[in-house]
């Protein structure tokens, strides 16, 4: 079973998530607090039909796609104006752990998501984030992290260039307009640009508290016509035990997970978030961000293998 | 492009303008003028109303001093040569329009067009804007500094060798006894009637002697300026300001000090050139409607006085170390054109109201049709004038609108010429902009003009001081462009009972009010979660201000809680950079959270992060203020005796510091570095 969990308009829910963060320190903390507090909207919101069991199903909704979290009515207006007024970012979150080969199928998912939320057809940029790609501003030289258990190798090349042909085929089909990159250095950006038909217009990187950006990739970027832009997303956007914590029954969890292996308050199995995905849309010539969300989609299964993180 | 049109004391200076009516005689047609005013704004209104979509384009205006520094008599005074320099700024302008080659010409600069230059009420000071008004493009927040310091260039390649373009809020020595301008005037003129600044201080345009003589008719009496003195260790107790002089006899005006308008330990002065002589730094924004510009002015409101402590830069006032760090209350008082009976201190005879205001002042009206907007929040004594009011309203303009110009148009117009009064042309805006521009309240709302189609419904930002160096100048108008974009985006709620507003800008005053005072200030400036509703209940969720047609009326849920409730004192270090127990999020903080919700280059974000740090450190006290860092240049001159006296001397090694500091910006330990780095 999916479950599809949304965050709705940060913009305009209420502040949780402006927190001034310690500059080192990479942050997923956007996205957890504002999950759990559209959770939380949506179950106060919801006290008045308690009777359902479990309580969950109160302000969830289930449908064929998997179950969203917090229900959500596509219907409601998206933008307030016209799609041309509107720059639309979204920034795709390949997660650690998760085979490349579902990447092409995870990429419809989570487009398509944004695409009912704002009720748009298209979007203009796709930044993808491959895991495991950390960029080092100080020499250059991206590292490539193991994931947190170890027992996953790297994203290798050859899986980029193939997610990247996915990409490209969306771009084709006029779903995007242009695509991107996050946390490349030089070295990768020109070992991966010989190989693709669409050139990224776009490589996302995070400066950390200095502005230090090594002079060589300034300049090849810059060759190549590619746009560096800055982001401060965290690179393990959303590990399994955050997940678990969020979804499970404790007090700060929203009671989607069973309490027990054997209990029936809440879905058995084991979570597994698969992809996350951030959308903003900047109307042009205000510079006004009206609309920025985060979907993130997680597997339930017996057959997820069980890890620690 | 008129964005950040000039606006300070003129509507514009036609070269043959007509003849300017003296009081009383422009008294008597004072309601025609208001009345004619009050039409052209309605059909403008009418016009403009339903305007939408406009881009947001703003303005900075930065004004400057000239002064000519005199190396062998080790003097430092004020430059008369506006009108020269203007008249040759003029001709480079029309020869680079027809693409001669001249001074403007930069390479830096290709694609800008060339800064526009304007005159001032002071016949040594000078404005300029952008040549074009910038955009939110992040390419262009790049350009403002570069094109700051290309304006200073412009101005300075227009002057005598030994002149400067310096951005000091007042001359330290304006007014003094010595010959602090040049060519030299003695003072005690028939339109200021000053007993410390001749009228040639001013400049010649009809216009700016009308509108001093006027207000000095108006309120029966020269204007009245008394700022408290600093105590130093030497300084006379009691203090009677040594400059003043009350044996003269050339004007009935000169009674004043007879009568008792110098007040003991304060530093007197009696003109306006005391207060429209200082320079400011004014940012205008274009709204995208009307309705984003009525809530653009509500909610930048409450950061005017946050600002002007933040920027303070003015602790000298005719060669004395003042107790005040703002020029904010001085200029105030030199436009004040209340009668007795208006100020209170006279039984209500013949004026209609007693106004608690000057016309320059820290606003008094919350515009936004806001369901936010608590009735609670306005100002239950605000004096309006009903019959106007009645008329806006009976012409279709909503209460709140109406309630603000017929607040504005209590006022008298100052200056009119007597060839305007012949024929109301709708098609303008003339009588209507002659009391709109001459309300100088914090905020302004500007409707579009309406002989121009591309110009939309703004909002200008008027508390700031000038400072130093352009790149403090270039971070502040860029700090708060930031801030708009903020208030926009997250739907930020800053609103606080005005009149907290004004006591907030009295506080701005302090000698060190940015560390020492504290600022009223809301407690929660995010809305209540306004959103999606679960599919099974109600109504639309999401926030359109567009739409909102409620005004005052409270939200239905959850019961609101006592305005008093809030807000609260709050530092400005807590306001601008958010308190330590997190309860207040800051408004940096606020801003880099939008910066990281847009797409920024990141040589732009890298710029944007230099202008934030400067003033985060200045709000927490890392970096000086300009005001603390003259006082502390003051002080620590070897001539200064600390009997609050800033001599020729000091005011000379002062100016020479200033110009400095406008080129080395403090780096590398050169002067104003604490100001600037914080480190040598």
């Amino acid at each position: 079973m999916k479950l599809i969990l949304s965050t709705s308009n940060l913009m305009t829910s209420g502040g949780h998530t402006v927190i001034r963060q310690a500059s080192t320190e990479k942050s997923n903390v956007e996205l957890i607090n504002s999950l759990r507090s559209n959770f939380q909207t949506a179950q106060q919101l919801s006290s008045a039909e308690t009777t359902t069991t479990p309580r969950y199903r109160a302000w969830t909704r289930e449908t064929e796609d998997g179950l969203y979290i917090p229900a959500i009515d596509f219907a409601q207006r998206g933008l307030a104006e016209e799609k041309a007024q509107y720059d639309i970012t979204v920034k795709l979150f390949y997660l650690p752990g998760i085979p490349a080969s579902r990447r092409c199928a995870h990429t419809r998912e989570a487009i398509d998501l944004v695409l009912k939320e704002l009720h748009v057809d298209s979007i203009d940029l796709l930044i993808v984030s491959f895991p495991g790609i950390l960029f080092d501003a100080e020499d250059d030289s991206e590292e490539e992290v193991e994931s947190d258990t170890g027992s996953e190798e790297p994203d290798d090349f050859d899986s980029m260039i193939r997610t990247w042909r996915v990409l490209e085929d969306l771009q084709e089909k006029g779903m995007i307009s242009q695509l991107g990159v996050a946390e490349f250095g030089s070295e990768r950006l020109a070992r991966f640009l010989p190989h693709t038909n669409v050139k990224p217009s776009v490589d996302q990187i995070n400066l950390k508290d200095c502005c230090v950006v090594p002079k060589s990739l300034i300049l090849y970027a810059k060759s190549e016509n590619i746009q560096l832009l800055t982001h401060n997303d965290c690179m393990d956007i959303l590990p399994i035990g955050t997940t678990r914590e969020l979804l499970g029954p404790g007090e700060k969890g929203a009671g989607i997970l069973a309490s027990t292996p054997d209990a029936d308050d809440g879905i058995q199995g084991d979570v597994e978030p698969q992809w996350v995905v951030k959308y903003t849309a900047v109307v042009k010539d205000r510079g006004v961000v009206e609309n920025k969300g985060y979907f993130a989609l997680a597997d339930m299964g017996t057959c997820v293998q069980a890890r620690e993180d | 492009m008129t964005v950040a049109e000039s606006v300070k004391s003129a509507v514009g200076l036609a070269d043959t303008p007509g003849t300017a009516l003296d009081w009383p005689e422009a008294k008597k047609r004072a309601d025609q003028v208001r009345k004619w005013g009050i039409e052209q704004l309605l059909a403008n209104w009418r016009r403009a109303k339903g305007k939408e979509r406009d881009a947001l384009l703003w303005g900075d205006e930065v004004e400057y001093l000239v002064v000519a520094v005199d190396d062998e008599a080790k003097k430092a005074r004020l430059s008369l040569a506006q009108a020269e320099i203007l008249k040759s700024l003029a001709e480079d302008e029309a020869n680079w329009k027809s693409g001669g080659s001249n001074s403007i010409q930069n390479k830096e600069h290709d694609g800008e067009d060339p800064p526009h230059f304007h005159p001032e009420f002071g016949r040594f000071m000078l404005e300029a804007t952008p040549g074009r008004p910038w955009g939110i493009g992040f390419k262009d927040l790049l350009k403002v500094e570069s094109n700051m310091k290309w304006r200073r260039e412009v101005a300075k390649s227009h002057m005598a060798s030994n002149e400067y373009p310096i951005t000091l809020t007042t001359f330290p020595r304006l007014g003094t006894k010595d010959d602090y301008i040049q060519p030299y005037y003695p003072p005690s003129g028939a339109a200021l009637r000053s007993q410390f600044v001749p009228d040639e201080i001013a400049n010649p345009h009809i216009r700016f002697p009308t509108l001093a003589g006027n207000i000095r008719s108006r309120r029966g009496r020269k204007v009245e300026l008394n700022v408290p003195v600093f105590k130093d260790t030497n300084t006379p107790e009691p203090f009677n300001d040594p400059t003043v002089n009350y044996d003269l006899h050339n004007w009935p005006e000169d009674d004043d000090v007879r009568n008792g308008a110098a007040k003991e330990g304060h530093v007197y002065m009696d003109a306006m050139a005391f207060g429209m002589g200082s320079c400011c730094l004014q940012i205008t924004f274009q709204a995208k409607n009307m309705t984003e510009g009525r809530k653009l002015y509500d909610q930048l409101s409450p950061l005017g006085p946050i600002l002007l402590a933040l920027t303070a830069a003015t602790p000298i006032y005719k060669g004395f170390l003042v107790d005040t760090d703002v020029r904010w209350n001085q200029i105030g008082n030199a436009v004040d054109d209340r009668t007795r009976e208006e100020l209170g201190e006279a039984p209500l005879k013949n004026d209609r109201w007693r106004i608690p205001k000057s016309r320059y002042a820290s606003n008094s009206t919350y515009l936004s049709q806001d369901p936010r907007l608590r009735k609670e929040y306005l100002d239950p004594d605000l004096i309006v004038d009903e019959e106007i009011k009645k008329r806006l309203i009976d012409g279709g303009m909503d209460e709140l609108l109406a309630t603000h110009f017929a607040h504005l148009f209590i006022r008298d117009p100052l200056v009119i010429f007597s060839e305007d009064l012949e024929e109301l042309d709708l098609n303008k805006a003339d009588h209507f902009e002659n009391l709109q521009s001459t309300n100088w309240q914090h905020m302004r709302f500007k409707p579009p003009p309406p002989e121009k189609d591309d110009i939309g419904w703004r909002v200008e930002f008027r508390s700031m001081e000038i400072q130093m160096t352009d790149f403090e100048n270039a971070a502040f108008s860029i700090f708060i462009v930031l801030v708009t974009r903020a208030i926009l985006s997250f739907d930020l709620n800053f609103y606080i009972p005005i009149q907290r507003t004004t006591e907030n800008m009295e506080t701005a005053h302090a000698r060190n009010a940015v560390l020492d005072r504290k600022f009223y200030f809301r407690k929660d400036p995010f809305s209540p979660r306004a959103r999606r509703p679960h599919p099974q209940s109600s109504t639309n969720g999401e926030v359109s201000s567009a739409t909102s047609s409620a005004v005052n009326t409270p939200p239905p849920s959850p019961p609101l809680k006592p305005v008093e409730s809030e807000y609260e004192l709050m530092t400005i270090s807590d306001i601008i950079n958010g308190s330590a127990d997190g309860s207040f999020p800051g408004l940096i903080p606020l801003v880099e959270s939008y910066l990281n919700s847009v797409n920024v280059d990141v040589e732009t974000r890298c710029f944007l992060a230099t202008y934030l740090d400067l003033i985060w450190k200045r709000a927490n006290g890392t970096l000086w203020t300009g005001a603390r860092w003259i006082r502390e240049y003051v002080a620590s001159h070897p001539a200064y005796k600390h009997d609050s006296v800033v001599s020729e001397e000091i005011c000379y090694d002062l100016v020479k510091a200033v110009e400095e500091m406008s080129v080395k910006e403090g780096k590398h330990g050169s002067v104003g570095w604490e100001l600037l780095r914080g480190k040598k």
